[in-house]
């Protein structure tokens, strides 16, 4: 068997047995939902609910519910929606890049990560869905044999690469991570003993039943999935910066983006974990298996993926520079000292200043402070996205047409909206499901566990 | 506590007796038949129904018949039982006519679409206004479908017939008449010979009556006309030819818009202004607030309002040679004028006879006369004498009129509240108002004649000596009304109509004048094909030396008089100047939302009027200077002459010279379904004859105002690529590069020209066929916005309301870019700062920049559709699939002209627009052009080069077997440019104007460096100035 | 004289399995199957499982994918209903490539990624309302359970039953 290094901190504490990981994690699910469950239930509800009713008001009314106008045709619906794809990345890099890598420490967070981009793609989807000016005919952008004759969708358009990169994303990941919870449903199945959780239980676990071949089959497939996978999440955010990035719009029209999307998906998707991980192992007693090692870990993908971006940043300001061509110029002056100045710079802080403290080891590994940091970055990354949208169109080729975007308070309630949606979905992901990835743990819990390190050493 | 009252029915039960005993307790008091009935058993049992069955069928078949009483609404399409063969469904019908409402005059042509009028086009055969039109005449078509037309006379708000109504005013009338009483007729200023002629007929028939006919124009020209009369013997206006004029000067003249035949003369005025003949006009202006005309001025001399006497005077003496204390811009005027003497003019705007007679007298020094300006064939569009109004109205007060007729003039409205007229009317018995909608005029009357809209009338127009054109009915009265002059003549108590009645005088006069046709009716009906009737004119310069002598003394006799008069111009720290705009006018049109929501030329503002104010004064006050969604005005409570404003939004005009202030006229009025009222009404603060106040003192409130304006940004922050102007020294002198350099790209194969970078080959079918293109000049346009309200008119753009163009989402296709120059823009460019860059120049130079859809042949938006709902035709032009568009407006996005539109909202349903978009209400609905689709919600939409016109035109080359002329299809912009500084034709067609347009040395496409390949090219700008701008 | 009997070895431990299955196997006994609560890594060679050939599926399915994208887009944009968007060229399939490559890869991966699922859960025969055939429900927990034909290898249960004693199986169960 493989054994580790005596010297790598050991990621399961305490004296575990297979059997207790199991209990550990179906706690949750066979025990009550705790109070604290209950009012982050109930609160986030209401956002949904709150949410909702703006959206059936704006598709009622109309997109003018919005605060757009001639010359800034995408604000906070767009801005939404790259956010929360850029959330989403930090599950399947988790899950499927550190899987390539043999990275142990990734089985704590996994699952949860995964589930969480899954519902974060979910809430992206939302938004491109509810833009529309006539979303009741969004199939328009499928290639589907049609009445009308030969009508088919346009392949040169990066929003019909997003409708593919989207939804193949989408349902990839989903797939991964339901194989991935088979075998743990079983768990579930063959120890509850109430009789409807048995039934739900058994018929999602497909019948598995985890015979030598099985296994073999299934360790066979995360490894390729992951290895599908790896490529489209890089994929997936280039193709949402193309966008941009294929326009003509000065401040859209740049070659860094694909790159600059994806460490700055990820720098928010870290962030994103960070903050649902740190409240659930206080909420759900998971501290032994999501540990103050997997925390640092996670600080230090993020001041990494953070000093990507802040590069991108500067190599923008200069090339606008470099160019010599004036609207570039203007369009990078105006970000910074324009009327927006605020996002940008609220923007510069969140993403590059603030990040950097993580150099120190104090700071990466106390809990606390990386929460605020994980809420900071996820606060600049939305900027980032307004920023670039935003201020890239109120302000181009002919200032004849320049204006300002205020947001209404649709804009504001769909988003606060599919905030609450999000963690609604989460919420019931944690109560209801192994939170925990048994199978992988149980693996890794001989290797890496506590009291087998120290067994280790004492021989 | 119970109620121990007793009540009785009656005296019997009070008084119990036994019959009443016995009735109280029966149901029935008389014999019912029931008990007998009842009493055969057997009949009973055999009936079938009984009473509860009963009830069911009651219940049923009330339920029934209810249920069939509501159903869905039908609505029939009613076919025409016997075809007329003129009217085709389908195909477009065309009318000559003319427009005249005593403010503006223009030939038209009126386009009928199965029997109703759509759209109203520039005669282009017209010698007149040489098809030229302006923003308020093709919108007159909406006023036609008002909602809140009269649709039956009226007797003291009552809706009578015709015969009682009739009966009624004439019983007043012949009372009046028969004891000699006093008559008036107030009218606008009547050009319709046929008219004048009916009123004097009118006059003769009541010998014994003292009828007497004023004339009166809210917006006065009398100034001009008593000069006139004292220089030349007739109270006249001059016809003017700006086409020979070298030299323009104006003193406070916006000739382009607010002065009689405007249409005309910027038509004129354009044709002065092409480089390419070698030489080009130069135009001074001095004003103090920015007018249409006085931002398209060479040179713009900004005055304040009092001092327009005393340029006129220093002109004159410095060109008389008499000295005087010219300033050094006067004497630059002066010189220019002298080297052009004959081939110049001067022009000035105040309603001043003493002014107008020194202007004369600087005309005739350079004997202008009979060559720019011409009094032997004069124009007849400005008739109004501010005496004889005056006059009227103190025997009004004195009581002493006993029948006052008003006909589309709305004196309670539009006099100086000086004057009172309403209180005056009140005092005169019998009060008869032609109005075709309520005014304010009409609302006081007792009696109001529903009047015909001009396109359902029939008339004539003599505007000018030696043209007379006629206006034809292009459609049934749609209500029960009737025109003024019938009224007269049904009064009169003739039996013919006015039809006959124009007839009958056009044999008498026109008839004869011409010797082509032998028959009348020969001569009528081509007159009425044509519009109009070119009669003989007067020699321009009348060999008869004696008269032009006379004149001349007539003329220098008065200057002095003048001169000394003008001396006593009223001063004041603030000088208010009254103006009329582009859209609203005289307001005669206020009620018509397509005007309102054209963007004024200067401001960009829409749907309101305000306080003009200098920049630099706004910011030492406090007031705010830039306007957006969130950033509004603030207001000030305004007092001139003694009328107090309150409320009145502060905006700050650049170009509005400091210390002086302006407001527009025409505004005030309530408009919409809502009656709101839009603007204040700044006519009563007008003394008589007056177009600028000097007694204005106003404080701010404190209050702010939303105002909505098209453009939020002033400059083009020195983008040549967008805006290329020159002066005519280097466009003479220099060559293409000095003024419109290339677009030079440094590729791996050495500089190349931007157009022969190219990722790939053109497209098989670009040179195939035709390729529609259009080239705009930005030298001839002068922004009046005609091209505007022709595309909303002829595209069915949906009328957006003022909430929603605050918020930058007005729907216009067609829009106008009004720059400002900037101090900042003359600096090294290395040098300069944005910041700075954003503010306009105190007096600063302007740019009228069209702007529509750019036809782009590599189009940003078709390719980033994800539905291919935008893509390109093979005729080369950019063209929207709305049924296909699913409104991602991501080709809006990445449109660097940002001319795409969306439809936020449902402009036909949503109640937010009711009240203002006419294509609610089934009357409104009646002018949307059925050639074109109304938008749905959530679908973008854009300039289409009409491309309804163009399919039209193809296939009229196609049923007459011959390939498409140059010059068949025009858009709805270039033919109602009265300028003709659009040109639309085939590119692939190598004889066509615009491909020559496009080859030229002026062409270039905005921002062409993008690589958009725009089909739509732009003409340098060129000025006619010392200093370089480019 | 060999009976179809099937003895289920339980054990508590994965390595005390591993290793008694070795034993086993050196001494010529056939293990049928392991049910255990996560992969025994090192256990498959020993009981004779063959490496599954999954990832081949996978690559043929992305095969198809990558085909099935192109074929499709050339189709639409060029012979089909060939449209002048944005000037772009519309008559030649190799001028839209680079048009086509972000679709033709998600396509790929689109199809790679759930072909292979199917094939998986075909294969494993796990589907909505199959049922479990692990012999004792405490195989998904923390025990591991050998599944033995004595008939296979020509032993009595007997015999079987020593040697599986001896490899410290704590439960030792025939059916």
């Amino acid at each position: 068997m493989h054994q580790e290094a005596a010297i790598r901190e050991p990621l399961i504490l305490g004296e575990k047995t297979y059997g207790e990981i199991t209990d550990d994690v179906m706690a949750s699910v066979v025990g009550k939902a705790s109070k604290s469950w209950w009012i982050a239930f109930g609160i986030s509800a209401v956002m949904a609910l709150w949410g909702v009713g703006c959206i059936l008001y704006l598709l009622g009314t109309g997109v003018g519910t919005w605060g757009l106008n001639k010359t800034v045709g995408w604000a906070w619906d767009i801005t939404n929606f790259v956010w929360w794809v850029g959330i989403g990345h930090a599950g399947t890099l988790i899950s499927a890049v550190l899987l390539l890598f043999r990275q142990k420490w990734r089985m704590a967070i996994n699952r949860s990560a995964e589930a969480m981009t899954i519902f974060a793609v979910m809430m992206a989807a939302v938004w491109p869905g509810i833009h529309m000016g006539r979303i009741w005919l969004a199939y328009f952008v499928f290639p589907l044999p049609n009445q009308f004759g030969s009508l088919w969708v346009n392949f040169n358009s990066p929003l019909l690469w997003d409708v593919f990169a989207i939804s193949t994303y989408f349902s990839v990941s989903l797939v991964f991570w339901y194989i991935g919870l088979i075998p743990d449903f079983a768990t579930i199945r063959d120890k509850v003993t109430q009789a409807v959780p048995k039934k739900v239980y058994s018929l999602l676990s497909f019948g598995w039943t985890g015979n030598a071949k099985a296994w073999n089959r299934f360790e066979e497939i995360s490894l390729v999935l992951a290895g599908l996978a790896t490529p489209l999440v890089f994929s997936v955010h280039s193709i949402v910066s193309m966008d941009f990035a294929t326009s003509v719009i000065p401040g859209w029209h740049t070659t860094i983006f694909p790159p600059y999307f994806v460490s700055g998906a990820v720098f928010s998707g870290f962030a994103m974990v960070q903050t649902l991980l740190i409240i659930m192992r206080k909420v759900m007693h998971l501290e032994n298996y999501i540990t103050r090692k997997h925390i640092e870990y996670m600080n230090i993908v993020i001041i990494v993926t953070g000093s990507i971006v802040g590069v991108a940043y500067l190599t923008e300001l200069f090339i606008s520079w470099y160019s010599g061509v004036e609207y570039e110029a203007y369009a990078f002056i105006n970000r910074a000292t324009g009327p927006y100045w605020w996002a940008y710079w609220a923007m510069m802080t969140c993403n590059v200043i603030s990040p950097q403290v993580f150099w120190f080891k104090k700071l990466r590994t106390n809990i606390m402070f990386t929460f605020f940091m994980s809420i900071v970055v996820n606060i600049g990354m939305w900027f980032e996205r307004f920023v670039i949208i935003v201020t890239s169109l109120h302000r181009d080729y002919l200032p004849s047409s320049w204006t300002m975007f205020h947001p209404t308070f649709v804009d504001i309630g769909c988003f606060i909206g599919t905030i609450g949606i999000f963690f609604v979905l989460f919420l019931l992901f944690a109560r209801f499901f192994p939170v925990l990835p048994l199978n992988e743990l149980k693996t890794i819990l001989k290797s890496s566990g506590e009291q087998y390190k120290t067994k280790v050493e004492e021989h | 506590m119970s109620n121990n009252k007793k009540y009785w029915k009656g005296v019997e039960e009070l008084k119990e007796t036994q019959s009443f005993q016995q009735s109280s307790n029966k149901e029935f008091n008389e014999y019912l038949p029931a008990a007998d009935f009842l009493g055969e058993e057997n009949l009973l049992a055999d009936s079938k129904t009984s009473r509860r069955d009963f009830l069911k069928y009651l219940g049923f078949g009330v339920t029934a018949a209810s249920l069939a009483a509501c159903e869905t609404p039908v609505n029939k399409v009613i076919p025409y039982v016997v075809k007329t063969d003129k009217i085709n469904p389908g195909v477009a019908n065309y009318f000559a006519s003319n427009y005249s409402d005593g403010y503006d005059f223009c030939d038209i042509v009126v386009k009928t679409r199965e029997g109703r009028p759509i759209k109203i086009e520039g005669n282009k055969k017209s010698l007149f206004t040489k098809g030229g039109i302006n923003a308020r005449v093709n919108s007159s078509v909406l006023s036609l479908y008002d909602e809140k037309r009269y649709r039956a006379p009226q007797i003291a708000g009552e809706e009578v017939s015709w015969s009682k109504f009739d009966g009624e005013v004439k019983k007043e009338l012949e009372a009046a008449i028969s004891k000699g009483g006093k008559i008036r007729i107030l009218t606008n200023t009547i050009t319709s010979p046929s008219t004048l002629k009916l009123v004097s007929d009118f006059k003769a028939a009541y010998p014994d009556a003292d009828i007497q006919h004023i004339t009166y124009d809210a917006v006065s020209f009398s100034g001009m006309l008593e000069a006139n009369m004292a220089s030349f013997g007739k109270a006249n206006l001059p016809s003017y030819d700006l086409t020979k004029a070298k030299s323009i000067v104006s003193i406070g003249a916006d000739f382009m818009n607010d002065f009689p035949s405007s249409i005309q003369l910027t038509n004129q005025y354009a044709k002065g202004r092409n480089p390419e003949k070698g030489w080009m006009s130069k135009h001074f202006q001095f004003e103090s607030s920015l007018s249409l005309s006085g931002s398209n001025a060479d040179v713009r001399i900004p005055i304040k309002p009092s001092e327009q006497g005393k340029i006129a005077i220093d002109l004159y003496n410095y060109i008389t040679g008499k000295g005087g204390s010219a300033s050094a811009k006067v004497k630059k005027a002066g010189d220019h004028l002298l080297a052009n003497k004959g081939a110049s003019i001067v022009l000035a705007g105040a309603n001043d006879k003493n002014i107008q007679l020194v202007v004369n007298a600087i005309n005739q020094e350079l004997n202008n006369y009979g060559k720019t300006l011409d009094i032997n064939n004069p124009n007849f569009l400005k008739k109004g004498m501010d005496a004889k109004v005056a006059a009227l109205v103190k025997e009004m007060n004195d009581g002493s009129v006993d029948a006052l007729l008003v006909s589309d003039v709305d004196p309670v409205y539009s006099m100086p509240k000086s004057m009172n007229f309403e209180a005056a009317m009140a005092k005169v018995k019998t009060t008869v108002a032609f109005a075709s909608r309520p005014t304010a005029t009409s609302q006081k009357a007792k009696y109001i004649a529903a009047a015909n809209h001009y396109l359902e009338a029939w008339n004539d127009a003599n505007p000018q000596a030696g043209h007379y054109s006629l206006a034809q009915p292009t459609i049934n009265p749609l209500f029960d009304t009737r025109q003024m002059q019938d009224c007269l003549m049904n009064w009169m108590g003739s039996s013919e109509s006015y039809y006959e009645y124009i007839r009958k005088n056009w044999e008498a006069t026109a008839f004869k004048m011409q010797s082509k046709s032998v028959f009348f009716d020969d001569f009528w009906n081509n007159c009425l094909h044509e519009g109009f009737f070119a009669g003989k004119q007067a020699p321009a310069v009348s060999d008869d030396s004696s008269e032009e002598s006379e004149a001349s003394v007539n003329g220098t006799a008065s200057v002095a008089s003048a001169i000394a008069a003008i001396g006593k111009a009223k001063t004041g720290d603030w000088e208010l100047e009254f103006y009329s705009k582009v859209g609203i006018g005289d307001g005669k049109q206020a009620h018509n939302p397509w005007l309102q929501e054209l963007p004024d030329p200067i401001s960009k503002m829409t749907w309101d009027n305000y306080l003009a104010m200098n920049p630099g004064d706004a910011k030492e006050l406090g007031f705010a200077t830039e306007y957006g969604e969130q950033k509004n005005a603030d207001t000030v409570n305004l007092t001139v002459n003694g009328v107090v404003y309150e409320n009145v939004p502060v905006i700050a005009q650049p170009g509005q010279v400091k210390g002086t202030l302006s407001v527009a006229l025409g505004y005030g009025q309530a408009i919409g379904k809502q009656n709101e009222i839009i603007g204040f009404n700044f006519y009563p603060a007008q003394n008589a004859g007056e177009t600028y106040s000097s007694s204005v003192s106003f404080e701010a409130t404190g209050n702010d105002y939303q105002v909505a304006t098209t453009q939020t940004h002033q400059t083009v922050m020195g983008r040549t690529s967008v805006v290329r102007e020159t002066n005519f020294d280097t466009y003479k002198n220099s060559d293409k590069d000095a003024y419109n350099p290339a677009h030079i790209l440094a590729t791996h194969d050495g500089p190349m020209n931007v157009n022969d970078v190219d990722l790939w080959a053109k497209h098989p079918v670009a040179s195939a066929g035709h390729h529609w293109g259009m080239s705009i000049d930005l030298n001839s346009c002068i922004g009046c916005g005609s091209c505007v309200t022709s595309c909303n008119s002829e595209n069915n753009v949906p009328v957006v309301g003022k909430d929603e163009v605050r918020r930058s989402r007005e729907m216009h296709w067609m829009r106008i870019d009004r720059y400002f120059s900037s101090a900042e823009e003359s600096v090294e460019e290395s040098e300069r700062s944005y910041g700075k860059m954003e503010n306009p120049e105190d007096n600063p130079m302007v740019v009228h920049q069209p702007m529509m859809c750019q036809h782009c042949n590599h189009a940003p938006c078709e390719t980033v559709c994800p539905v291919a709902a935008t893509t390109h035709s093979n005729e080369g032009i950019n063209q929207m699939t709305y049924n296909r568009c699913i409104g991602t407006r991501y080709c809006a996005n990445n449109c660097p002209y940002k001319v795409r539109r969306f439809n936020w909202f449902s402009y036909q349903n949503l109640d937010k627009f009711a009240d203002l978009n006419p294509s609610q209400d089934d009357l409104g609905r009646m002018v949307l052009n059925p050639d074109v689709t109304v938008r749905a919600r959530g679908v973008m939409e854009k300039c289409s080069l009409c491309v309804q016109r163009i399919q039209t035109g193809k296939l009229d080359a196609k049923k007459e077997g011959r390939p498409v002329q140059d010059g068949d299809i025009q858009t709805a912009c270039a033919s109602a440019c009265p300028t003709n500084a659009i040109t639309f034709g085939d590119l692939n067609d190598k004889s066509s104007e615009v491909l020559a347009a496009t080859q030229s040395n002026r062409a270039y496409r905005v921002i062409e460096e993008v690589g958009t390949q725009a089909n739509v090219y732009y003409q340098v700008k060129v000025r006619n100035t010392e200093t370089n701008i480019a | 004289m060999t009976d179809n009997k099937t003895i289920y070895a339980t054990y508590d431990d994965d390595m005390v399995l591993l290793a008694g299955a070795k034993e086993l196997v050196s001494n010529g006994v056939y293990i049928r199957d392991v049910f255990s609560p996560f992969p025994i890594h090192g256990l498959d060679p020993v009981i004779g499982i063959k490496q599954t050939r999954l990832a081949i599926c996978a690559f043929i399915y992305g095969l198809i994918g990558l085909t099935l994208a192109l074929c499709g887009m050339y189709y639409f944009m060029i012979v089909d209903w060939p449209m002048n968007i944005g000037g772009k060229p519309n008559d030649f399939f190799y001028q839209n490539i680079p048009a086509f490559v972000p679709i033709s890869f998600e396509f790929t991966v689109l199809l790679a990624a759930h072909g292979m699922a199917l094939t998986y859960f075909i294969r494993n025969w796990t589907l909505p309302g199959v049922k479990p055939r692990n012999p004792y429900p405490y195989t998904t927990d923390d025990k591991f359970v050998m599944e033995i034909h004595p008939s296979d290898s020509g032993i009595t249960v007997d015999e079987l039953t020593e040697k599986l004693k001896t490899t410290g199986s704590i439960l030792i169960e025939e059916r």
